[in-house]
């Protein structure tokens, strides 16, 4: 059975750190894949640009996470167990809030928003960890995520007033089986 | 916690096929937590069957990695019934939508509860026909005018799917939300692990019909008691709930499931055929 | 030879116990060494209504009931008439019945057939617990020549569980009516039966189906209960059980066609059993497997249609939606039963057939066959056995191609629980992978690889049974399929022994269709009959459809449960070879 050793809610040694910080970088990689997948599907390549390129950036994420969690053996947690603050990993997209006809803006404020949970995770971890080396691993990992967020700034910067318009579509459903 | 990693991560049980469905649409996320729970589980693909109708939902076989059968209209059921009794070793789910399930399907329903086969049912409950359309199904609401089909509302009491599981014989009925992916995994594991026939209603809004349902994220809440075994009381429970309590097991009972004897008795066919011979 | 045999029915209404009369005389000349036939036909009652058990006892192998009974033992006359048509009597007929139920009604008498009373009531009332069906009996073993050991036997085992008590009275009624009948007039006699080396079966046609079912290696079984069809149903739960298989009733048709394909597409052979109503419920759901390419059989025993129909009763009637029935182009195979020894033959090849191809196969019997019992020659130890060609192992970076394009057709099918190979098998049309396609160039390779794989196969000499007159094929042939089989193999005997030249073909591989097979086995062929029973000629009308029959084609079509006998198919013969 999974029991947590950590029922105070709080994340305490290194190797539980990692297992959440691969848990989560695996989602968010993954979760941008499907998105961006989604968008294609749906002729969205706007949107879906925008999925390739964080997804892109979270797998390079997580391959760095990998290789540090190589030396380290980690706890498994059962998806439930983690300490997570939400309902999933902070930084996959909540898939219910998509949409085909997403604007370019509101696809970026969704990253940002998803981007801001992972860095405030880890923030939240470095400030409540007792032991040094989980606090200082915890604040490195939440400036990573600042970069992130810096790059969806500059992007919501750069959007012109066409990509806050959600997307029209004059035809109507088709039917199918 | 175990110290050791699982055999396999969500994404061993992925297929590279993309799915159909609209961007938004909660299947997505049946199929992120249906993943999750085999790999908790860690059964390996090839002995994991999911076997599915007709309908939005009814497509997730082929998302999958594990076996996968995709048949008629409201009939996986029964497929899933005849393959999990010919092949009792293999864990065998169900798929599918509320059409599918409770109107087309009806009938199979009633007596998959019934019959108590260990088989996971997980029905994806968008109180719509999504694949012709946008009809009423039968768990929509009697004033709902979205449809063509029925542009006064149906009129009639919308269908309640656990309250006639129950009475039906369902050993095992949870309602979970779609904005809720990681308690999803978590009640889809215990439905597996429990013996019977396990019935999972997940409320999975379709953003392309009943963009309303959006609002489904907020208005679910956590079902304050937890399972009962006594189904009289579940029955009462369940009869004077509105639809949105989730995210724990309703009831769990403790009835065998259905198993047939695979072992020869005695018998040879020769010894059959000699019953014939004077 | 022209077969000796001696023929007649028990009618009586409910109580009088004629179907038990029938049973217990039929193992009573099964155990004196006769072969035999029984059918039955009864009113729509669950209990108590009027029912007929027609018997034919012979020392040959016998393949039809003949054009007239010798004798109707009426045991009262309780609605008799409703069965007036389906038992023929003549001239030289007799009609025994009870003086206390009055005469005989004069729907029975349009033939002058003779008319006698016996007392059967009566001389049982003197009998504690005598019963007048067991009376019947006695007078029936006695004009028919069955010596009385034979019953004896069969009684004493059948009346075992009741106590030493009834098997005294039942054999005293016996032989009281065994005494009586020394007053009746005559009926034709059939000899003592020689000790035959050869070893014999007294078996139905629904028994004959469910072991061709196991013998096949089908070992599971999901159905819903319907007339004539349960009696295979009930014969195969604990049948499999014994070798290992499962039967489970179903709540529908829906439901077993899908549980059975659930089963099979797990690896496990199975099928399920039904009449016309409920192989319409599964209609749909067979177009699936042809689609999924899931290997199982489906036996129609068919009955009086359209609807619920007459359900107690025969028709050769369901060959269109057999054939047809299916939406879409839906190539699977469609076999029919010509006897009641065949029924084991026809199912036990449709397994092979099924799992070889992956595909469904219907096999069509009929009331008639089903529900008759016969003494019969042991059936030939057959080397059909299922076997589905696997998938077994993945090949390194190679997807696994589920309804992969090949030669035969046929594609290695991946068993769930073989590593590697999953896969979902899919109604929606799909490519060789089994993804869903909507592209016209995957519909076109999947439709000629389903339908490629059931017209390049070898059903060597199978497809049809073929039998000439002792002197050669002439230029006559009959053309039949099914139950209407057996009285046309009597016709062609009875023609044959007067020197006519005639060639029987009875299509047993109803569909795919054998063009080429057919018109060799008509070479030489310039005058044809087409006999069934069914009223639009479906049969015939199929003929036409796929095959050049010969310019001069009679086709000989009447709805069930009547049919053509012995008799009315030899007139043609002789009319055409005046």
């Amino acid at each position: 059975m999974n029991t947590a050793s950590n029922r105070d809610g709080l994340i305490h040694t290194i190797p539980e750190l990692l297992a959440h910080a691969l848990a989560m970088e695996t989602e968010a990689a993954e979760r941008y894949g499907e998105l961006a997948q989604q968008m294609e599907t749906h002729h969205r390549d706007d949107v879906a640009t925008i999925f390739r390129r964080l997804e892109k950036a979270e797998t390079k994420h997580l391959a760095e996470i990998t290789e540090m969690c190589s030396k380290v053996e980690l706890p498994h947690y059962a998806p439930w167990d983690f300490k997570w603050t939400g309902a999933e990993s902070p930084e996959a997209i909540d898939i219910g809030r998509v949409h085909y006809q997403l604007s370019v803006r509101e696809a970026i404020l969704l990253a940002y928003e998803h981007e801001r949970s992972a860095a405030e995770f880890y923030a939240g971890i470095a400030d409540t960890a007792t032991a040094a080396d989980v606090k200082k691993l915890a604040r490195q990992f939440a400036d990573e995520e600042q970069e992130h967020i810096g790059w969806l700034e500059d992007w919501l910067a750069k959007c012109g007033p066409g990509d806050a318009v959600a997307v029209d579509d004059p035809d109507p459903p088709l039917g199918q089986e | 916690m175990e110290a050791v990693a699982r055999k396999f991560k969500p994404k061993d049980f992925k297929s590279e096929l993309k799915p159909i469905w609209c961007p938004g649409c909660g299947d997505y996320t049946v199929l992120n937590a249906l993943t999750r729970a085999l790999a908790e589980l860690e059964l390996p693909p090839e002995e994991v069957a999911v076997v599915s109708g007709i309908g939005c939902s009814s497509r997730i076989p082929a998302y999958t990695s594990v076996y996968g059968f995709h048949g008629v209209h409201g009939r996986a059921l029964p497929v899933a019934t005849g393959l999990k009794l010919a092949r009792p070793e293999l864990t065998v789910l169900v798929t599918g939508g509320d059409g599918d399930g409770f109107s087309i399907g009806g009938n199979h329903f009633l007596h998959a509860c019934r019959r108590n086969v260990d088989i996971t049912y997980i029905v994806m409950d968008n109180q719509v026909y999504g694949m012709t359309k946008g009809q009423a199904s039968p768990t929509t609401a009697p004033d709902w005018e979205g449809s063509k089909l029925t542009p006064e509302g149906t009129g009639i009491n919308p269908f309640q799917p656990l309250v006639v599981g129950l009475a039906s014989g369902a050993n095992f009925i949870a309602r979970v939300s779609s904005s809720d992916p990681v308690n999803m995994a978590q009640i889809i594991v215990e439905a597996i692990r429990h013996p019977g026939f396990s019935l999972v209603q997940v409320l999975s809004p379709c953003v392309t019909f009943r963009p309303e349902q959006a609002e489904w994220r907020d208005i679910v809440r956590t079902a304050v008691v937890d399972f009962t075994g006594d189904a009289a009381r579940a029955a009462r429970r369940l009869m004077t709930d509105d639809g949105f309590n989730v995210g724990k097991v309703l009831y769990k009972g403790e009835r065998p499931p259905f198993r047939p004897e695979h072992e020869p008795t005695d018998g040879s066919i020769a010894e059959l055929e000699a019953r014939f011979a004077l | 030879m022209t077969l000796q045999s001696v023929s007649l029915v028990i009618a009586g209404s409910g109580g009088a116990g004629v179907v038990t009369a029938g049973s217990l005389l039929l193992e009573a000349a099964a155990n004196a060494g006769w072969y035999a036939l029984m059918s039955r036909s009864s009113g729509p009652q669950i209990r108590g209504g009027e029912a007929a058990a027609m018997l034919r006892f012979a020392t040959e192998p016998i393949m039809s009931h003949d054009d007239s009974y010798h004798l109707l033992m009426a045991i009262d006359w309780e609605n008799i008439t409703r069965f007036a048509a389906e038992i023929p009597l003549a001239a030289d007929s007799l009609i025994v019945g009870d003086p206390a139920h009055g005469n005989a009604p004069a729907g029975l008498l349009s033939a002058k057939p003779r008319e006698t009373g016996l007392p059967m009531s009566e001389i049982a009332g003197k009998i504690e617990n005598g019963r007048p069906n067991m009376v019947a009996l006695g007078a029936i073993a006695a004009m028919i020549g069955l010596p009385k050991e034979a019953m004896q036997t069969v009684v004493e085992k059948n009346l075992k569980r009741k106590g030493q008590g009834a098997i005294d009275a039942s054999m005293e009624a016996f032989h009281a009516g065994v005494a009586a009948a020394a007053d009746l007039p005559s009926i034709p006699k059939l000899p003592t039966a020689s000790a035959s080396a050869e070893e014999r079966w007294s078996i139905t046609g629904n028994e004959a189906t469910g072991l061709g079912v196991i013998r096949g290696g089908v070992r599971f079984v999901a159905a819903y209960p319907i007339t004539p069809a349960t009696e295979i149903l009930e014969w195969l739960a604990p049948s499999l059980a014994k070798v290992g298989g499962v039967l489970v009733q179903a709540e529908d048709e829906l439901a077993s066609i899908n549980q059975i394909i659930g089963a099979s597409y797990g690896g496990v052979p199975s099928m399920t059993a039904t009449s016309g109503p409920g192989l319409s419920l599964m209609i749909e759901s067979l177009g699936l497997a042809v689609a999924a390419e899931v290997p199982l059989v489906v036996v129609d025993v068919m009955r009086v249609g359209p609807s619920t129909g007459i359900a107690t009763k025969s028709e050769q009637s369901d060959l269109n939606i057999a054939v047809y029935g299916l939406h879409g182009d839906a190539p699977h195979i469609v076999v029919a039963a010509n006897s009641v020894s065949d029924c084991l033959f026809t199912t036990q090849w449709a397994v092979h057939l099924a799992e070889a191809m992956q595909t469904p196969a219907l096999v069509l019997t009929d009331q008639a066959l089903g529900q008759s019992r016969a003494v019969i020659p042991r059936p030939a130890e057959l080397a059909f056995i299922g076997q589905r060609e696997t998938a077994k192992t993945a090949v390194e970076g190679e997807r696994y191609k589920r309804y992969a394009v090949t030669a035969s057709g046929v594609s290695p099918m991946a068993i769930p629980g073989t590593p590697g190979l999953t896969h979902t098998a899919d109604g929606l049309e799909h490519n060789e992978f089994g993804t869903p396609s909507s592209q016209s160039s995957d519909h076109q390779a999947q439709m000629e690889k389903r339908l490629r794989k059931i017209t390049q196969f070898n059903y060597g000499d199978h497809w049809a049974e073929i039998t000439d007159s002792d002197n050669g094929p002439g230029d006559i042939a009959i053309i039949t399929w099914g139950s209407s089989t057996g009285p046309a193999r009597e016709a062609l005997q009875r023609f044959s022994d007067s020197g006519g030249r005639a060639r029987l073909i009875s299509v047993r591989l109803i569909a795919p269709v054998q063009p080429e097979k057919m018109a060799a086995a008509l070479e030489g062929i310039s005058r044809a009959m087409v006999v069934e029973q069914s009223h639009s000629g479906q049969f015939y009308r199929m003929l036409r459809a796929f095959y050049d029959l010969p310019k001069e084609t009679l086709a000989m079509h009447q709805a069930g449960p009547l049919g053509f006998g012995p008799a009315r198919i030899l007139e043609q013969l002789n009319s055409w070879s005046a």
